[in-house]
Parts: C-alpha cells; sequence; structure tokens
C-alpha cells in the first residue's frame, strides 16, 4: 500500500476510511455476537417473559442467531472490498441486500434441516419452527431491522471518529502552514548577527517577532480588523527587510480598504511570506512585492503580486500550496460559498487574488 | 599558520555574524566576503582562501552549485555549508562526512568546524545534492582559464563531445575543454541531452535538423551550424523515436 504509485492509491477501494468495520477482525466479531444476544435476549423476553421456558427458547434462539449474526459477518468480511469502491449510501443499500439474502438463506436451511431431523427424533420438533413461510417473512423482517440499525450504527461510529481525525489533522496542518521553520531560524540568525552591532535594532526585533508569534498563536477562527491583519503583514515586513535589506520592495495599496472590517487573522501576511520565500527571496536582484486592496461596498478584494525566477524553482520550493490551502479552507469556513481565491502566473510573475464579503464590526 | 576564509552568504547580517565570529577564533583570519554565486567563485580565483563558509540557499548560483564549480579549480578550498533550515540537506550532508554549520552558528561549533575542514568531491556533492533535493542538476558548466573560472549556462550547450582524455563544450560563446566524463554529464543533463554517438551528448533542444546520409545512416545539424554530427546506428532509433514525440510542442 505505501509502495503504490499515487493515482493507483486514489483509485484503491479506500478501506482505510469506509464506514464498515473490518468484520474479518475480532472487535467487530465481538460487535455482532453482542448485538446477536441482546437480540435474542428481547425476543426470548417478549415471548416468555416468566415461564421456564426461557431459558431453552433463549439458548435456541441464540443458536439460530448466531448463525444468522456470524455468516453475516463473513460475508460482510469478504464483501468489504468490494463495498468500498462504492458510495456510502449505495454500500450501505448493497450490504442490507446481502445481508437479507444471507439471513434468507440460513432460515431457509435452518428450516429444512428442523424438517429433515424432526421425522426421526420426535423431542427436537419442538425448538424447530412449523410455519415455514412466515418464520422465513419474520426472520427477514427482524433481520431487517436489526441490520439496518447495526448499518447506522456502524456508520454514525466512523463519522465520529473521522471528524475527530480530520480536526486533529487540520490543526497540525494550520501550525506547519503558520510557522515555517526557514523564516524562524533565519530571523534567530539576523537578530543574533544585530545584538552586537545594532543593540536597538536587535531589540525591535525581538518586539515584532514576538507580536508576528502572538499573532501566530491565537486561535486560527477569530477574526480581526482587517488594520491589525495588515499591522501583522508589516511587522512581518520589517523582519524581513533586516535580513534581505534593499532586495526587498514592498508596495502597499490599500488605502481604499476598509479597515474596520472584520477578517479572519493571518490572511495577508503568509501571501507576503510566500512572496519573499518563492520570490524575492530567489532572485539575485530583488524585487517589489505589490500589495493592492479594493472595495466595492460589499466584496472586499486583496492581491498580492511578486516577481519569480526565471530558474524553474527547485524541489523543495514547490511548498506553497499549504498556506494557500489553509486561507482557502478558512475564507470558506468564514463565509461559505462567497470566498474565492485566484491563483495566476504568467510572464514571470506570481499573483494571488483573494475575494471575500465585507463583514463590519457588531454594532 | 593560520586558516584563510572566505564567507559566503546573500545576507548582510549572516556574513557579519560569520566575520565578527571568525575575528574571535585563533588561528584563522576572514580574506573576504561575497553575496552570491558568482563572487563567490571570482574571490575563491583571485583569493585563493583555504576554506569556504557557503550558504546553501541564494538566489542565482546556490551554494551546492558553487561547489561543484569549486572542484574545478586546480587547488579547491575546503568547503563548509551553512544553512538555516534545510529538512533534507543535513542527513545528506552527514551521509557523506560534508562539513555544515546551522545558523545561527555557535562560536565553538565554527572552531571546530574549522578544524576539520576538508575538501569535497564531485562526485559526493552531486549526491548530497540529490538527497538533499537541492538542484539536482548544475545551471551551469564550469570551465578553467588559468587560474579563472568560468561559467557556461546549460541552456547556451550545443553538444558535448569526448575526445581522448577530454570533453569539448560546444556553446552560444565558443568552445571549451572540460574535465568531467561525458556519462556522468549525460546522467546529470538528461533528458534535455541526448546521446547520439559513444562520443557524443548533444542538447535537444538546439537540433536544427536531422538529415538522412545513407540508408540508415543519420547525422545531425546543430543551430550553431558548425560541421553535422554523426549519429551512430546504436542510438539513431531512440534519437529519431524522441523527435518525433517532441514535434506537438
Amino acid at each position: 500500500m505505501t509502495d503504490a504509485a499515487p493515482e493507483a492509491r486514489a483509485r484503491a477501494p479506500d478501506t482505510v476510511t469506509f464506514f464498515l468495520p473490518d468484520f474479518c477482525a475480532a472487535r467487530a466479531t465481538l460487535a455482532i455476537v453482542l448485538i446477536v444476544e441482546l437480540v435474542a435476549f428481547v425476543l426470548a423476553i417478549a415471548r416468555h417473559a416468566t415461564q421456564a421456558s426461557f431459558w431453552i427458547d433463549l439458548a435456541s434462539l441464540s443458536l439460530f442467531l448466531l448463525w444468522l449474526g456470524l455468516s453475516s459477518s463473513a460475508v460482510l468480511c469478504r464483501s468489504r472490498n468490494w463495498l468500498a469502491t462504492m458510495s456510502a449510501p449505495r454500500a450501505a443499500a448493497t450490504a442490507l441486500g446481502l445481508l437479507l439474502l444471507t439471513i434468507a438463506l440460513i432460515a431457509e436451511i435452518m428450516f429444512q434441516t428442523g424438517r429433515l431431523w424432526s421425522r426421526g427424533l420426535v423431542g427436537i420438533a419442538s425448538i424447530f419452527p412449523t410455519d415455514h413461510a412466515g418464520f422465513l417473512l419474520r426472520t427477514i423482517a427482524i433481520g431487517f431491522i436489526v441490520s439496518a440499525l447495526a448499518l447506522r450504527y456502524f456508520y454514525v461510529s466512523a463519522e465520529w471518529k473521522r471528524s475527530i481525525e480530520l480536526e486533529a489533522r487540520a490543526r497540525i496542518h494550520a501550525l506547519q502552514a503558520r510557522i515555517r521553520p526557514h523564516f524562524l531560524f533565519n530571523s534567530m540568525n539576523t537578530i543574533a548577527s544585530l545584538t552586537r552591532s545594532d543593540p536597538s535594532r536587535a531589540e525591535e526585533a525581538v518586539e515584532d517577532l514576538a507580536d508576528l508569534f502572538r499573532a501566530n498563536l491565537s486561535d486560527a477562527r477569530t477574526r480581526i480588523p482587517l488594520k491589525e491583519e495588515l499591522e501583522v503583514a508589516r511587522i512581518y515586513q520589517r523582519i524581513e527587510q533586516l535580513r534581505l535589506g534593499d532586495r526587498l520592495q514592498v508596495r502597499w495599496n490599500v488605502e481604499d480598504m476598509p479597515m474596520r472590517a472584520l477578517v479572519p487573522s493571518l490572511l495577508v501576511q503568509p501571501l507576503l511570506e510566500n512572496a519573499v520565500y518563492h520570490g524575492i527571496e530567489t532572485l539575485p536582484q530583488g524585487g517589489t512585492v505589490t500589495v493592492t486592496g479594493s472595495f466595492d461596498g460589499s466584496m472586499i478584494e486583496l492581491e498580492v503580486r511578486n516577481p519569480l525566477s526565471s530558474v524553474p524553482a527547485t524541489k523543495e520550493r514547490r511548498g506553497n500550496r499549504i498556506a494557500l490551502d489553509n486561507i482557502r479552507q478558512r475564507l470558506d469556513l468564514a463565509w461559505p460559498g462567497q470566498s474565492r481565491v485566484e491563483v495566476t502566473q504568467e510572464g514571470g510573475e506570481y499573483r494571488v487574488l483573494l475575494a471575500f464579503p465585507y463583514e463590519g464590526p457588531a454594532a | 599558520m593560520s586558516a584563510r576564509v572566505l564567507v559566503v552568504d546573500d545576507e548582510a547580517p549572516a556574513r557579519d555574524r560569520l566575520k565578527r565570529l571568525l575575528a574571535e577564533i585563533d588561528d584563522c583570519e576572514c580574506v573576504g566576503e561575497a553575496a552570491d554565486g558568482h563572487e563567490a567563485l571570482k574571490a575563491c580565483a583571485a583569493l585563493e582562501p583555504g576554506i569556504v563558509l557557503l550558504d546553501v540557499r541564494m538566489p542565482g548560483l546556490s551554494g551546492m552549485e558553487v561547489a561543484r564549480h569549486l572542484t574545478t579549480l586546480k587547488e579547491p578550498p575546503a568547503v563548509i555549508f551553512t544553512t538555516a533550515y534545510d529538512e533534507y540537506a543535513l542527513e545528506a550532508f552527514e551521509m557523506q562526512a560534508v562539513g555544515y554549520l546551522l545558523k545561527p552558528v555557535r562560536k565553538e561549533k565554527l572552531a571546530r568546524a574549522l578544524l576539520h575542514a576538508a575538501r569535497i568531491n564531485g562526485p559526493s556533492l552531486a549526491r548530497v545534492a540529490a538527497a538533499a533535493r537541492l538542484e539536482p542538476r548544475r545551471q551551469h558548466i564550469c570551465t578553467r582559464l588559468g587560474e579563472q573560472l568560468k561559467l557556461i549556462p546549460v541552456e547556451d550547450i550545443y553538444c558535448f563531445l569526448a575526445d581522448q582524455k577530454y570533453v569539448t563544450v560546444r556553446h552560444a560563446g565558443g568552445e571549451d575543454l572540460i574535465d568531467e566524463p561525458l556519462k556522468a554529464l549525460h546522467d546529470e543533463f538528461s533528458p534535455d541531452f541526448v546521446r547520439i554517438h559513444r562520443n557524443a551528448l548533444i542538447a535537444e533542444r538546439h537540433i536544427a535538423a536531422v538529415e538522412k546520409v545513407t540508408e540508415g545512416q543519420y547525422a545531425v545539424r546543430m543551430r550553431d551550424r558548425a560541421e553535422p554530427l554523426q549519429v551512430s546506428r546504436r542510438h539513431a532509433g531512440e534519437l529519431l523515436r524522441r523527435l518525433r514525440e517532441g514535434i506537438p510542442d
């Protein structure tokens, strides 16, 4: 699995995240046995709550239902890979169909066995059903209800597990996207250098770095005024300026933007960081990053442009998707379906455009 | 005798810090500094330092490429790489026993690295570059003219022609000799360069025409209008297939 090519992996059934558990494993089999025994209890209690035949009835019901349950489990075990290639509703419907077929088959075998057996041995006849059609119908009806409930249970618990995993992964991604080690260690190096040559600038750099990290560590879901967000980006620019000197120029055309607008935090700084990391830093002469904002009364547009090196990027420099994906996700979370992120690259220039609705401060 | 050190880094504060640390360490002196790869090569040829402190990431000519070119010098300096953060490089440095320092550099570590600084050779650098996912191939080919190094951009090269002992590089600016095996050049610059003969490796982008000389015998005319190059029978099939596939773009 790990050695498979990415395309092959994408096409292969996604058995890891599939909602049905692996019925060949002990855990799922135990769950099936428990479900079966509970159903046997319910049926036995419903029939003979107080009578002496309760235990005998429970035993024979258990035997029959365990046959049903374990056969169903075996069928699901064998067909899991096939079911995993389908969408969840189709897989559920198919699984239900398979289960009903299995149940009907076992019930029929059971009935026929009982008929054959009871010819010779009179005492056993009482625990086997005598009404053929009624027995099959009842078994299938109960089988349908219990199977449907069990499938639903497996689906819900798998979804719950998946959402927890997704949330954890999203958090890790957010962290990775925010703090780029390259930036951290280079800034540390700059500060180490300034500590002796220019202590007051070193002090400012430490203050700036602290502010930047505070912004980075704040909850990614909070909204802050655009003015503050731009300030964070300017702090970032100041730190990089110490390191890159005149190679980094930033032109801010943001006067037309509504500074009171509330935006998800860390919207502009990661874009500026990408522009420096993938653009300015790779150019011997440096270049100018242009940040342009516009506002038409309802939508805010923010554009970041930077020149690119003509030399094809090396592999390690191609990692700017994480920050962009992160921004796209957070904009979509804030304004579902109303935001857009456009990326274009032409004529040696890289351009990212964010567009999202204006949201003023609460009155 | 104290070590003569050249500091190469594109960031001024990083250079300043290294120079200051070097001043505090006994038995070494900073003989110069360079802010990019081209300057570094010039400074190496002019100042003949014993050790170069070389930043891995620099715009234009990267540290890794500078180090490869330095091995062309008659007496190449020892190289110690410096890097702030490179996910893949460190392991590669360890594997090939290449000296490196992490920024911000500690004075003790710098002193120790200077004591143990050693020359590195081209092949082990090529392995570092590949493992570090830095430039797997050079952007330039370097030739030595006396004590000066001359860089030929790879995109200007028409072909490499192997002689008995040397390889001739035919490029937009003329012809030069280099001391690298054709096989290694082929490995590095494939698929942009195609082997057409045991002793010829040509740039696909500079092919002007392929002519049939006799039945089953071909010759390639390059854009530099020099003599056509003979294609060996063994390589003809491969060349024609590649050219046919290349036609759409």
